[in-house]
C-alpha cells in the first residue's frame, strides 16, 4: 500500500508542477534553475527522487527516467530521430508496395485489401514524421541552443544539427514518389496520399528545412566568431597578467601600409561663420545674436524685503551718539591753540605735534588732515593761522612739490 | 541643396564617431543605402577621407584615404595610443561582464547592460567585487567611490562618454553596447597578431568555467 501511496504522490507532484517540469524539459535542457522561485518544485522533485545534481552551486537536472517519460509524452524523442524514422518508414513503404504489386499480380484480393490499409497507415506516418522532423529544427533555431552554456559544446551541437538537416534533405531528394504512385493502382485514396499530400508535405518541409539550414549556418558562424572573440579576450587577459605594464605600440612601424582598423581619423570640426553679408539671414542672425550673451544675466537670489508704507524722519527724542575721533580731536585742539594765539610768537611743527599726541597715524595722512581742517575753518579764524609748507620739487616731475612737514603759527595779520 | 541627413552623417563621421544601429540608427540606416554611401564617399574623398565598415559589418567609421603624409601617420599613431593606453582596462571590463553574465561571449553591439543587474550579481559573488575594485582603479575608469554601486556607475558612465555604451530609457541605469566594440575587437585582433599574443584554448575554457 505504501508503494502505491508513494506512486500516487509522485503522479500528483508531476501534475502540480507539470508546467515548470515541461519548461525545464523543452526549453532548459532538462535543468531546473536553483532559484528561490523554484524552491517548492525542487523540494518536491528531490523528495520523489526525480532530480540530481553534482555540486551545491549547480542547477538540478531531471533524472533520466523522467526525461524518457517526458520524451515519450512530448514526442521529442520521435522528432529528434525523425529523419531515421522517416528513412525506416520509407523503406517499409517501398517493401509494402513491392508486396502490394505481387499480391495484385496474384490477384490475392484479401492481401490487396490488407496491404492497401498498411500502405495508407505507413504513408500517413511518413507524412507526420516529415513534419515532425522539420519542426524540430525550428525549435533549435528559436532556442539558439541557449540551454547549452559552454560555447564549444554549443558549436558541436549546432554542427550536429546541421549535419542532420543535410541528411534529411538528401533523404527527401531520394524519394521517388512518381514511381510509387504508378504502383498505387486504382485506389483513389492512396493516389491522393501519394500524389497530393506527400508531395505537398515534402515541398513545404524542404522549404522549411532550407531556411532552417541557412539560419543554423548563420548561427554557427556567429558562434565561431563569439568563440574567437572570447578566446582573444582570454589571451589578452593572460598576457596582461604575465607581462605587467604591457602596452602595445606601433611607434616602430613606418606605416607604409596602414592596416584597415588602424586607419581612423582624428576629430575634424566643420565650422563656418554666420553669413552676415547676406541680408536674407538678418532676422535669424539677430535672433541668434540676441541669445548669444556669453555673460549670464545675474539672478539676484537675495530675498527682496517688503516695501514699507511710510518712513519717519527726525523721530522726536531719538539721538545717535557719534564716536569721538582722537585724530580729529587732536587736530582741532592744535588749531585752536594756534588760532587763540596761545603760542605767542612761537611756531609749531606738525610732525612734532603728532609725536606728542602718541597717535599711530601715517604722517602724510596727519598733514593732509591738518590742511583739510584749516581749510574748513571760517575765513575769520583762517586769517589767524599761518601755514608754512616744507616742500621740495619732485625729482622727475619738478612741477610737483613734495610736502614733508608743516609749520603752524599765529598770524598777526588777523 | 543641402541634405540634413547627409550633413549630419558626414559631420558625425568626421568627429570620429562610430555610426551603428544603436548609437545613431537614423544615420546608420542612411548609410546602409549604397547610393548614400557613394555620395558620402565622394565628399570624403575630397578631404582625403573614406568610409569604412567594421569587419563585423555592424558599424561605419571614417578613415584616411592616403596615409603617406607624415601628419596623417602621426594622427594614426595618436589614435592607436588611445586604444593601447586603455586596453588592459577594457579587457578587464569585458572579462568581468562575461563572468557576471555566465556567458562565453564578450559584449557585442546591441547587448543590454543593466546597472542594477550587474550590482545584484556582484553582490551574489563577492569574488567579483575585487575585480570591480581593480577595474575602478584603472585610469580610464578611475573613481574615488569605495562602494560597488558607485564603482559600477563610474565604469558605465566612462564607457558611455567614450561612446561604447548608449543610455536607453529615462532611468540612466540601462545601457546598450554600440558598434564601437566591433571596432575595438578589430583593433584587438590586429594587436594580437602584431604582438604575437597566443591564447591557450584549454586555459581559456578552464578560466571561463571558474565563475
Amino acid at each position: 500500500m505504501a508503494r502505491a501511496h508513494d506512486a500516487h504522490g509522485t503522479l500528483r507532484a508531476l501534475a502540480k508542477y507539470g508546467e515548470a517540469i515541461l519548461e525545464a524539459h523543452l526549453r532548459n535542457g532538462n535543468r531546473v534553475p536553483d532559484s528561490d522561485d523554484n524552491l517548492g518544485l525542487i523540494e518536491t522533485l528531490e523528495h520523489h527522487r526525480l532530480v540530481w545534481r553534482i555540486g551545491d552551486n549547480e542547477d538540478l537536472q531531471l533524472k533520466k527516467v523522467l526525461v524518457q517519460f517526458l520524451d515519450h509524452i512530448t514526442e521529442s524523442e520521435r522528432r529528434r530521430y525523425a529523419n531515421a524514422q522517416v528513412d525506416i518508414l520509407w523503406q517499409q513503404l517501398s517493401e509494402l508496395f513491392l508486396e502490394y504489386k505481387e499480391a495484385k499480380k496474384r490477384s490475392a484480393l484479401s492481401d490487396i485489401d490488407r496491404l492497401e490499409g498498411e500502405i495508407k497507415e505507413c504513408l500517413a506516418d511518413v507524412i507526420e514524421d516529415i513534419r515532425n522532423a522539420t519542426e524540430a529544427f525550428a525549435t533549435y533555431i528559436n532556442t539558439g541552443f541557449a540551454y547549452i552554456t559552454d560555447l564549444q559544446l554549443r558549436i558541436r551541437e549546432n554542427e550536429r544539427v546541421i549535419e542532420r538537416a543535410g541528411r534529411l534533405i538528401t533523404l527527401f531528394e531520394s524519394f521517388r514518389i512518381r514511381e510509387l504512385a504508378e504502383q498505387a493502382g486504382s485506389d483513389a485514396f492512396l493516389k491522393r496520399l501519394l500524389l497530393r499530400h506527400l508531395p505537398a508535405t515534402l515541398e513545404s518541409s524542404q522549404k522549411n528545412l532550407s531556411y532552417a539550414l541557412n539560419q543554423l549556418r548563420k548561427m554557427l558562424v556567429r558562434m565561431r566568431e563569439d568563440q574567437r572573440l572570447s578566446r582573444m579576450v582570454g589571451a589578452f587577459e593572460a598576457h596582461f597578467i604575465n607581462n605587467r605594464g604591457f602596452e602595445p605600440s606601433i611607434d616602430h612601424l613606418d606605416l607604409r601600409y596602414v592596416p584597415e582598423f588602424l586607419n581612423t581619423v582624428e576629430p575634424f570640426q566643420i565650422k563656418g561663420f554666420g553669413d552676415i553679408y547676406d541680408s536674407a539671414d538678418d532676422l535669424e542672425l539677430i535672433e541668434i545674436a540676441a541669445k548669444a550673451r556669453t555673460i549670464p544675466v545675474e539672478i539676484d537670489d537675495k530675498p527682496v524685503p517688503d516695501g514699507v508704507a511710510t518712513v519717519n524722519f527726525d523721530v522726536e527724542g531719538e539721538t545717535e551718539v557719534e564716536e569721538d575721533d582722537p585724530v580729529e580731536e587732536a587736530i582741532e585742539e592744535l588749531i585752536q591753540l594756534v588760532v587763540d594765539g596761545a603760542l605767542g610768537e612761537r611756531s609749531i611743527l606738525a610732525s612734532e605735534a603728532l609725536a606728542s599726541t602718541g597717535l599711530e597715524i601715517d604722517k602724510a595722512d596727519w598733514l593732509q588732515a591738518i590742511v583739510s581742517e584749516i581749510e574748513s575753518l571760517s575765513d575769520g579764524d583762517q586769517q589767524y593761522i599761518e601755514v608754512i609748507y616744507h616742500q621740495m620739487p619732485h625729482r622727475v616731475y619738478p612741477d610737483n612739490v613734495m610736502i614733508s612737514d608743516l609749520t603752524l603759527r599765529y598770524s598777526n595779520a588777523g | 541643396m543641402s541634405s540634413p541627413l547627409f550633413e549630419r552623417t558626414v559631420t558625425a563621421l568626421l568627429q570620429e564617431r562610430v555610426i551603428c544601429e544603436v548609437s545613431d540608427d537614423e544615420l546608420y540606416n542612411y548609410l546602409l543605402m549604397p547610393a548614400n554611401q557613394d555620395s558620402v564617399n565622394r565628399f570624403l574623398a575630397q578631404i582625403n577621407r573614406t568610409l569604412r565598415q567594421t569587419s563585423a559589418h555592424d558599424a561605419f567609421v571614417c578613415a584616411y584615404l592616403d596615409t603617406s603624409d607624415s601628419d596623417t601617420k602621426d594622427a594614426i599613431r595618436h589614435q592607436f595610443r588611445d586604444v593601447a593606453n586603455n586596453l588592459e582596462a577594457f579587457v578587464q571590463f569585458l572579462r568581468l561582464v562575461m563572468m557576471l553574465e555566465a556567458n562565453d561571449r564578450p559584449i557585442l553591439p546591441g547587448d543590454k547592460l543593466s546597472e542594477g543587474a550587474i550590482l545584484d550579481r556582484i553582490a551574489a559573488a563577492p569574488a567579483l567585487e575585487s575585480k570591480l575594485r581593480s577595474l575602478a582603479e584603472k585610469k580610464v575608469f578611475h573613481t574615488k567611490r569605495a562602494d560597488s554601486a558607485g564603482q559600477i556607475r563610474a565604469v558605465l558612465s566612462s564607457l558611455e562618454k567614450m561612446g561604447y555604451l548608449k543610455s536607453v530609457g529615462t532611468s540612466g541605469s540601462l545601457f546598450r553596447a554600440t558598434g564601437r566594440w566591433s571596432w575595438l575587437y578589430d583593433a584587438m585582433t590586429f594587436i594580437q597578431t602584431h604582438e604575437g599574443i597566443q591564447g591557450s584554448d584549454d586555459t581559456d575554457s578552464e578560466q571561463m568555467r571558474l565563475h
